[in-house]
């Protein structure tokens, strides 16, 4: 080579071999931040609670060292319920980011097209209809699939621009609420309360084997993000400009689709609908990336965060008595995105 | 930078319909290598969908594209990407993005997502800023330009795709005189360096003052095409938008301009 590489301004260039790769300096930086924060706000969350620690006691349960009454409550009590906040805050805010672009609008979510609704149906059902309930974890998951299925097929097709799938997964969604509210209504008390937390999304009532189930559907949901961030840049561009580069709008858009509906599907199935989370989330990596790409790390990471505070909120708010974490993202969420709507420089962008 | 690589881009018995439509109708056309083609003709004539079909957004009901005498569709598009640059009419971009940015998608077809970054791009990417006169705004966000100027952007993306072929819809529509011919201008400086190109044009002076070859269109059929010299009648003009005019040649370039224009009363 005559001249020396040099990567465009703002990237570095990894290479190896013939093998390159553009990353981001300031995502990064802003990724690494995130990083940060979840750290604290994961050794909070395990120490926080009727048995309250240290930082430092947390940090050897975790390691399994120091006293083992810490190491129980910490391992047996806590992490498992601060993985799945962990899980389903960055799955639902992985998925909310890849709708929001995919429909180019920053106020899609997985919520719209009925998945979240569905699982919720499918779980209360599963509650309240039968003396002996069959896992209500494993009925959201069949939910969330059979919305999904529904919707592809009675749109046919993704339509042009997604639209006919969303509309029928608009008319899939409040069926389902419709359905909910049905059989809540014709059910004793008791039970109607047992099926509360799926129809407000609440860490309670996890299954650990959905947790676990979770974990790695994220994990290869984000994995495949991660390689495909260079062909997801496209999905803002016109579907001309995406045609004229050499690539298949149509494929494009069936895998963030498929890859939002997953994340969706498994998160319900865990925590029930915690929606909100799907729009804050990928609004605050994109607020800190200052409007400019598509921010799925940064989206993923946000949620994880927001909603592990919330979680936490949620528990010692108002101790003993606990708020699901879904009416809690509500109420802290709710304020806070109206707040960004609002200040949003320009218009058009919305 | 290979310019000279031959690539030839042909219509066979091309009919493209919209629905049950016809709207281009067993149309025959090659693009003459090296030359600037212009698509002329009245609104809803086909001419952007003929652009369409041969940049292969619109899939034919008959008859095809060939691209190096092959079928466009049963070549894979990102070869044909290597091959064959758009610049369609509706051009959405992501938010906040630079000059630069836009420019660097063009190297997409060339890129994986294991070789995001190579010196070809780089190359390419600095080529593309120099053509296009974009170097100075190169980290100017793409909302902040001009018109002119951010249709030169999106030229500059074509440029940077490096193909030989390159085929624009409208690509001065919606600009004043003085952008029209900074991009006409451009578009004829690439043609010069060996790319092929053909575009939708609006404005019939601007088409043969900067075409090589004209190809007039109406209601789906091509019904006259050939070097604008010879092209350009009264008969056409009055043919293609119900127009008495007569010609005259401009007195600098000597391509036909129209004058003492009247529209004729519809029977």
């Amino acid at each position: 080579m005559m001249h020396n590489m040099t990567p465009p301004e703002g990237y570095l260039c990894l290479t190896l071999g013939q093998y390159t790769c553009l990353i981001d300096k300031n995502a990064i930086v802003r990724n690494l931040l995130l990083v940060t924060l979840l750290i604290f706000a994961s050794i909070g969350s395990l120490a926080i609670g009727t048995l309250s620690l240290s930082p430092w006691e947390v940090v050897q349960a975790v390691f399994s060292v120091g006293d083992t009454m810490n190491q129980f409550v910490v391992q047996e009590l806590r992490l498992q319920r601060l993985l799945a906040g962990l899980y389903t805050g960055a799955a639902f805010s992985l998925a909310g980011c890849l709708m929001q672009t995919l429909a180019r609008n920053r106020l899609a979510t997985p919520g719209i097209i009925g998945i979240d609704n569905a699982a919720m149906a499918f779980a209360v059902s599963s509650v309240v209809s039968t003396g002996i309930s069959i896992a209500p974890s494993g009925m959201a998951l069949v939910g969330a699939a059979t919305a999904a299925a529904l919707a592809f097929g009675l749109s046919g097709s993704s339509g042009t621009r997604g639209y006919r799938f969303i509309v029928a997964g608009i008319g899939i969604g409040s069926i389902a609420g419709a359905a909910t509210q049905l059989m809540l209504s014709q059910v004793a008390i008791d039970t109607a309360n047992a099926a509360f937390p799926w129809t407000v999304g609440s860490l309670n009532a996890r299954s650990s084997l959905m947790v676990s189930v979770l974990g790695v559907g994220l994990l290869i949901c984000l994995i495949a993000c991660m390689l495909l961030t260079h062909v997801f840049s496209l999905l803002s561009f016109s579907d001309a400009v995406v045609i004229g580069l050499g690539r298949n709008m149509k494929h494009l858009r069936m895998i963030a689709l498929s890859l939002s509906i997953v994340l969706t599907g498994l998160s319900v199935a865990v925590a029930g609908p915690v929606g909100l989370v799907a729009l804050i989330g990928p609004e605050v990596a994109r607020v800190l990336a200052r409007y400019r790409g598509t921010p799925l790390v940064g989206s993923a990471l946000a949620g994880a965060l927001i909603m592990v505070i919330a979680d936490l909120l949620g528990r010692t708010m108002l101790s003993p008595i606990e708020i699901p974490v879904g009416i809690v993202t509500s109420i802290i969420g709710g304020p806070y995105l109206i707040w960004i709507l609002i200040r949003q420089r320009s218009a058009h962008s919305l | 930078m290979n310019p000279t690589l031959n690539v030839t881009l042909s219509a066979k018995d091309l009919t493209l319909q919209h629905g049950n439509t016809t709207i281009v109708e067993s149309l025959n056309l090659t693009l003459p290598e090296g030359k600037v083609t212009a698509i002329v003709g009245p609104n809803g004539c086909g001419k952007s969908t003929l652009l369409n079909g041969l940049s292969r957004i619109h899939h034919p009901s008959h008859g095809g594209v060939l691209l190096d005498g092959k079928d466009i569709h049963k070549q894979a598009s990102r070869d044909v990407a290597r091959r064959l640059a758009l610049l369609p009419q509706d051009t959405i971009a992501p938010d906040g993005i630079t000059v630069s940015e836009l420019i660097r998608f063009g190297r997409h077809p060339h890129q994986s997502a294991l070789k995001q970054w190579q010196m070809s791009d780089q190359e390419a990417i600095d080529y593309a800023l120099k053509a296009a006169d974009l170097s100075a705004l190169k980290d100017r966000l793409l909302d902040t330009l001009s018109g002119g100027q951010r249709q030169r952007a999106w030229i500059a993306m074509s440029i940077a795709q490096e193909t030989p072929l390159l085929l624009l819809d409208e690509p001065t529509s919606a600009l004043d005189l003085g952008h029209q011919i900074e991009v006409f201008e451009l578009i004829k400086a690439l043609s010069e360096e060996g790319k092929t190109v053909a575009m939708v044009v609006h404005d019939l002076p601007s088409a043969c003052r900067y075409a090589d070859h004209i190809v007039a269109m109406k209601s789906g059929k091509i019904i006259s095409e050939g070097c604008p010299k010879d092209v350009m009648t009264k008969e056409l003009v009055l043919e293609l938008y119900g127009i008495e005019c007569d010609l005259m040649p401009d007195p600098m370039t000597g391509s036909p301009i129209l004058i003492n224009i009247k529209r004729v009363q519809s029977e």
